[in-house]
């Protein structure tokens, strides 16, 4: 439509001369680079992604704490067991999720009124990767994309049946469980943190001070 | 600013004189040089990811209309507006064009070197917008009123205890201490407001891609996504070169990118923004305007400079760079400084005002060695010395000074007299082996002695070696 477009599009046509291959030939060619993955990536350090994913958050590249329960269920007490031993206030922000609001939080004594400007916030992640012990959060009606980002404490349960292995993994995931694009995708690897002054790595930036973790053993198999 | 009128040699002379800014820059550029270094060592497939993301990139700039056109057609079917614009000036026209329709007044920027490159803080600035730098590093080199110096660390010519004592001038509360963790905590307390009380959020990219119409942007603080999100409108500008076919291809240039940065193996966050928010959508922007920018890149294409499309911003050819070591990025007076700075700057200041960078290069090749897409550093600024001796740009007295060797040169004979004469004329300044002073060559003598030498010219030696063979 507008004239910068044809002529940035004719410039390069004619910095580029040749037959131009067609659509089909170049994604083949595109299709090459995203082959043998494994020749251009780390391997992981163990079979089971759930232990890999865990023994990297434990270790020291990544700002975050991890707890591990059996079933959903489970989630209101380990919730309430981190903040009582991080001597924080048992009053959270919930995402709008209904696999979170279903729970019975009360039981735990956590109160679910808190706010998420600099509160505390509990999620859940749509997948987990176990390379980097990344977390990826999908923006939807029932996931604010601020969710993530505006609470100080950002508590995160992850089933461990939606762990996969590598970055590209969860790209293949997304798309086979047929969330391709959403409008965010969000993968976040440890709490906030800056490296700006002097390059001495300080957590807490701009956003999330403390991320923790909490995988979910589900009742089948896990990474079957 | 002044500092522009100054030539390089003013402002690398400036530099060295500064001891706190030697001081700042080794702090940052050796540990992000030596956790660089261990990154690559602990994984073990980098020669072959490098090899890799090269391929990536050298394809995507191959059939780069192509990849254009389709991530146009997807981003615009995510709901996203694009913006093709050929100038620097037209980048930032479109940019403050949308904040005047939409009546801004709060501006939030996450950080983009593009957005340096197009001079787009001064613009908005100009406009009359209240311009939020939100990355640390920017928000710092905001406050004291500079540019960055560096392309990943922007703030990185500053000390701690300059940091320090910006802060304590210029927040409304001061920080608790001098001690990094309460400077950040001191502008996370400082921004957070004008966070969420932008009217437009202004991002750049550091991926394109082409199959989905997203943009990804890749941070440690949490500052692009915050930028982002709360505001009515977010503004991408990017370069056309940032384009990659899709996702996975992205992570594994990613993978390159963080490593040859920081050391780090991720960032904290790794976000992809596809197009405005959906229906039922709890937050997001309402508006997605993505800004191609040109501005040389394809003349790049066109001039022999194809290869520097590759280039991912991450920064490790400046934190290896002997030079940049020295000077420091401001010296460089372009948006990006050390090596990879030097070939761009001529494309978009012209070489005639910017043919000292070049020159100033060892071409010692540690660039390159570390270049995570295998860009060949010195060989694109050597192209930029020898155009700028065909153009005619170099100074008459080194032109002549060239001429004058090259006459000598091509005839033998007088060439061995004059370097017979050389000798006998540089030992009669020789104490004990060095060449302390010497007529003519305070350029070298004044900062560092010149070994003396050998009584004969090498000619002479080798022939008088012959002859003692038979």
């Amino acid at each position: 439509m507008s004239s910068a477009r044809q002529q940035i599009l004719s410039a390069v046509a004619k910095a580029l001369p040749g037959k131009k291959p067609d659509a089909t030939a170049i994604a083949e060619e595109a299709r090459l680079f995203i082959g043998d993955l494994d020749a251009v990536r780390p391997a992981l350090p163990l079979p089971n992604l759930t232990e890999c994913f865990l023994q990297r958050v434990e270790g020291s590249k990544v700002g975050a704490t991890v707890g591990r329960v059996a079933s959903v269920l489970e989630l209101p007490d380990a919730v309430a067991r981190h903040l009582a031993a991080r001597k924080l206030p048992a009053r959270i922000a919930l995402q709008p999720s209904s696999s979170l609001t279903s729970l019975d939080w009360s039981a735990a004594g956590i109160a679910c009124d808190g706010v998420i400007d600099d509160g505390i916030v509990v999620g859940f992640a749509r997948w987990g990767i176990a390379e980097n012990a990344t977390l990826v959060m999908h923006s939807a009606s029932d996931a604010p994309v601020l969710l993530n980002f505006l609470p100080a404490v950002h508590i995160v349960a992850v089933h461990a049946s939606s762990i996969v292995a590598h970055l590209e993994d969860y790209a293949a995931a997304a798309r086979r469980a047929g969330d391709p694009a959403p409008r965010n995708a969000c993968l976040i690897t440890g709490a906030s943190g800056t490296a700006d002054i002097e390059a001495n790595l300080v957590l807490g930036a701009h956003g999330p001070r403390e991320l923790h973790i909490i995988v979910v053993d589900d009742v089948a198999e896990p990474n079957a | 600013m002044a500092a522009v009128t100054l030539t390089f040699k003013d402002r690398a002379k400036a530099a060295l004189a500064n001891p706190s800014l030697k001081a700042a820059i080794e702090r940052t550029a050796g540990t992000a040089e030596k956790n660089r270094t261990a990154a690559v060592s602990r994984f073990a497939e980098f020669e072959a990811a490098r090899e890799r993301g090269r391929a990536i990139k050298d394809h995507v700039i191959a059939h780069l209309g192509h990849y254009l056109e389709k991530f146009e057609k997807n981003a615009i079917a995510s709901g996203a507006k694009v913006h093709w614009t050929q100038t620097s000036g037209e980048a930032c026209r479109i940019v403050t064009g949308i904040c005047k329709t939409a009546g801004a007044k709060r501006v939030t920027r996450s950080k983009s070197m593009l957005g340096e490159e197009i001079g787009l803080p001064h613009a908005l600035d100009a406009a009359g917008l209240e311009r939020v730098e939100t990355d640390l590093a920017e928000h710092i080199v905001q406050l004291a009123g500079e540019t960055p110096s560096h392309i990943v660390w922007p703030a990185m010519h500053k000390t701690r205890e300059d940091v320090a004592r910006l802060f304590k001038a210029r927040h409304r509360q001061a920080p608790a201490s001098g001690e990094v963790a309460d400077l950040v905590a001191s502008a996370r307390r400082e921004l957070r407001q004008k966070f969420l009380s932008a009217d437009i959020g202004i991002s750049g990219a550091n991926f394109l891609i082409a199959d989905t119409g997203a943009v990804c942007t890749v941070t440690n603080e949490g500052n692009a996504e915050l930028t982002t999100t709360p505001p009515r409108i977010h503004i991408v500008t990017a370069g056309i070169e940032k384009l990659v076919p899709s996702i996975e291809h992205a992570f594994i240039l990613l993978r390159l990118l963080v490593r040859s940065a920081t050391g780090g193996d991720i960032t904290q966050y790794t976000t992809f923004h596809c197009g405005p928010k959906r229906k039922g959508d709890a937050d997001g922007p309402e508006e997605f305007h993505i800004v191609l920018v040109d501005n040389g890149r394809t003349r790049m294409l066109a001039q022999g400079l194809k290869e520097m499309l590759r280039c991912i911003r991450c920064g490790a050819c400046m934190n290896n760079c002997v030079v940049y070591r020295q000077i420091g990025g401001h010296a460089y007076g372009g948006a990006y400084p050390g090596p990879m700075g030097s070939v761009l700057t001529p494309v978009f200041d012209g070489l005639a005002k910017s043919r000292d960078l070049p020159h100033a290069c060892t071409l010692n090749g540690k660039c390159a060695e570390v270049c995570p897409v295998q860009i060949p550093l010195p060989s694109l600024l050597r192209g930029w010395r020898d155009r700028s001796w065909r153009e005619g740009l170099e100074p008459s007295v080194a032109r002549a000074g060239i001429a004058g060797w090259a006459f000598v040169a091509r005839r033998p004979s007088l060439y061995r007299l004059a370097a017979a004469i050389s000798v006998k004329w540089m030992r009669l300044f020789r104490k004990g082996g060095w060449i302390k002073s010497m007529p003519f060559a305070g350029g070298w003598t004044g900062h560092r002695d010149f070994p003396a030498p050998q009584r004969t010219t090498f000619i002479q030696a080798y022939k008088a070696g012959k002859r003692g063979e038979k």
